[in-house]
């Protein structure tokens, strides 16, 4: 008798909680569906905070601007010779490992670039140029400054880096000596005419040379393209998702929302 | 005994629970929200930061800047958001020519110099009824603005334009009319053409964040939320015609 009324009252439990996450499940989702993102500010766009390890040190998470890396250095370099990851997290970078030479410390090591000094001692010079997530910190980069004159670009940075780069107004690094190994260049392959799967869409003109300047082809090929043509199906939704194109295009480069950067032949 | 107790436990868990879902959820779908006048529709009063820096909160009239730009200019190139006070604008960035600074720099419109200021910091959101009235001759419709934008837009009686860059891209001309069941027996199929949208909007203001782009893949697209400014209450609750008029999207609906 008493096992069966404990029973019971187990499964009342049971339905209790049940109708609670039933209730509570839409109440959590209603902010998430059918509104739309807020756009990041240009300065904003393709920040990246890292905090895989500040949280614990008591230290302020790093903000990473690609925009200043970028107008000096190709994606390549960091993202191929430097073997950072391409999502935010994603390496794992520790403080030892920036002292060792790597990551960040590749040129934050105060000969190419700035590097902490004084750390040990709580007396640091130059911490918060990185780790400056949540303070009023005066860089001595502008954005506004740097970007001045630079050709514009709808969304994103609202800067098109690729025609900044072809007229010259960007130098791009390739190279870290005694780190990046260089091999003659392979010719760049031709462009190549893209038909997506909703033929009511233009067609997408890729350009392989526009990405081989920043990217090289190991970038993408093969882990984020098979290189055999049509090998790799892919869906928009794919791309929103962050996978295929959407590794780059939305976080970093052009987001895209820029649909006919990409979407540029005629219907035919 | 103890059984019982459970039942009228449970009982009154299930009854405090449905009190607790919010009133998005209880079947009360059709409050629409109560119209202003005409020249005050789509007017919004910003006020993020300027009350608390003794500045008078701007008034900003929807009707105004659409006689001039289309939606994609602000909400997408300048990157405003979709709700009143949720875009960080600073002075200092409209003076390095973002957001509302994009045009009003002295040049394309008055700039943000002292003489000006009142014009924008002007405290209401009710503005410019002269200017409104001089719109009398466009196109009619009985609600929000009581002007029919898109008509006005074909007959080329306004010419918005289309991006603030030199040489805008080409739209992508994606103009399929979708029919839309309706999840209700009774009401009639809402229409959806993609041409008229694309005349005012990118792809990327609906695409993918409101609406999925794959077919009858948005969950939850449904009347009540759309009251709460999801979906298409994105735009046309305060800003694009309002939702009473309801055969604009289901024209087989009796009125």
């Amino acid at each position: 008798m008493n096992m069966n009324s404990g029973k019971k009252m187990l499964l009342i439990g049971l339905f209790a909680v049940l109708a609670a996450v039933i209730a509570l499940v839409p109440i959590g989702m209603a902010e998430t569906f059918g509104v739309k993102r807020t756009a990041k500010k240009p300065q904003d766009y393709g920040n990246v905070q890292m905090d895989n390890f500040t949280g614990p040190k008591g230290v302020a998470p790093v903000v990473f601007k690609h925009w200043l890396h970028r107008a000096r250095y190709t994606c390549r370099l960091c993202h191929v010779d430097l073997g950072f990851a391409m999502s935010r997290g994603g390496t794992r970078v520790t403080e030892g490992d920036i002292r060792a030479g790597l990551y960040c410390g590749a040129c934050h090591n105060g000969k190419t670039a700035f590097a902490g000094e004084g750390t040990r001692t709580g007396q640091g010079k130059n911490c918060d140029r990185c780790h400056s997530y949540g303070k009023e910190v005066t860089f001595s980069n502008s954005f506004a400054e740097l970007t001045k004159g630079f050709p514009r670009a709808r969304f994103g940075n609202r800067v098109d880096w690729l025609k900044a780069e072809e007229l010259g107004l960007l130098t791009l690094k390739d190279e870290i000596p005694g780190l990046t190994i260089k091999r003659k260049s392979l010719k760049k392959p031709e462009d190549m005419e893209l038909r997506p799967l909703n033929n009511a869409l233009p067609d997408i003109i890729f350009s392989h040379e526009k990405h081989a300047t920043w990217n090289g082809c190991e970038l993408c090929h093969p882990d984020l393209f098979g290189v055999k043509k049509g090998a790799s199906v892919y869906t928009m939704q794919d791309i929103f998702g962050g996978r295929y194109c959407g590794a780059c295009h939305d976080k970093v480069a052009f987001p895209n929302m820029d649909c006919q950067l990409c979407h540029t032949k005629e219907v035919s | 005994m103890t059984g019982r107790s459970g039942w009228l436990i449970a009982g009154l868990c299930t009854v405090l629970l449905g009190a607790a879902v919010p009133s998005s959820l209880a079947f009360n779908p059709w409050t629409f929200p109560k119209l202003p006048p005409p020249e005050e529709y789509g007017s919004l009063l910003i006020d993020r930061t300027s009350t608390a820096n003794n500045v008078l909160p701007v008034g900003f009239s929807h009707w105004s800047h659409r006689l001039r730009h289309t939606c994609r200019v602000c909400h997408e190139e300048l990157g405003f958001a979709m709700l009143v006070n949720s875009t960080e604008i600073t002075e200092k960035e409209n003076l390095q020519g973002q957001f509302c600074g994009a045009c009003h720099n002295g040049k394309t419109a008055f700039g943000h110099t002292a003489e000006h200021c009142r014009k924008c910091h002007s405290g209401t959101s009710t503005l410019a009824k002269k200017e409104f009235a001089r719109l009398d001759s466009l196109p009619r419709t009985p609600f929000g603005n009581k002007i029919d934008w898109v008509s006005a837009l074909n007959a080329g009686l306004i010419k918005p334009k289309q991006s603030l860059r030199e040489s805008p891209s080409q739209p992508m001309g994606f103009n399929k009319k979708l029919d839309l069941e309706s999840r209700w027996a009774g009401i009639p199929p809402a229409v959806f053409p993609h041409a008229v949208h694309n005349q005012w909007l990118d792809c990327a203001n609906c695409h993918p964040d409101i609406f999925n782009i794959k077919k009858k893949t948005t969950e939850h697209f449904e009347m009540v939320f759309i009251l709460e400014r999801k979906f298409c209450g994105v735009c046309h609750l305060k800003v694009a015609f309002p939702l009473d008029d309801c055969k604009r999207c289901h024209p087989g609906m009796k009125s």
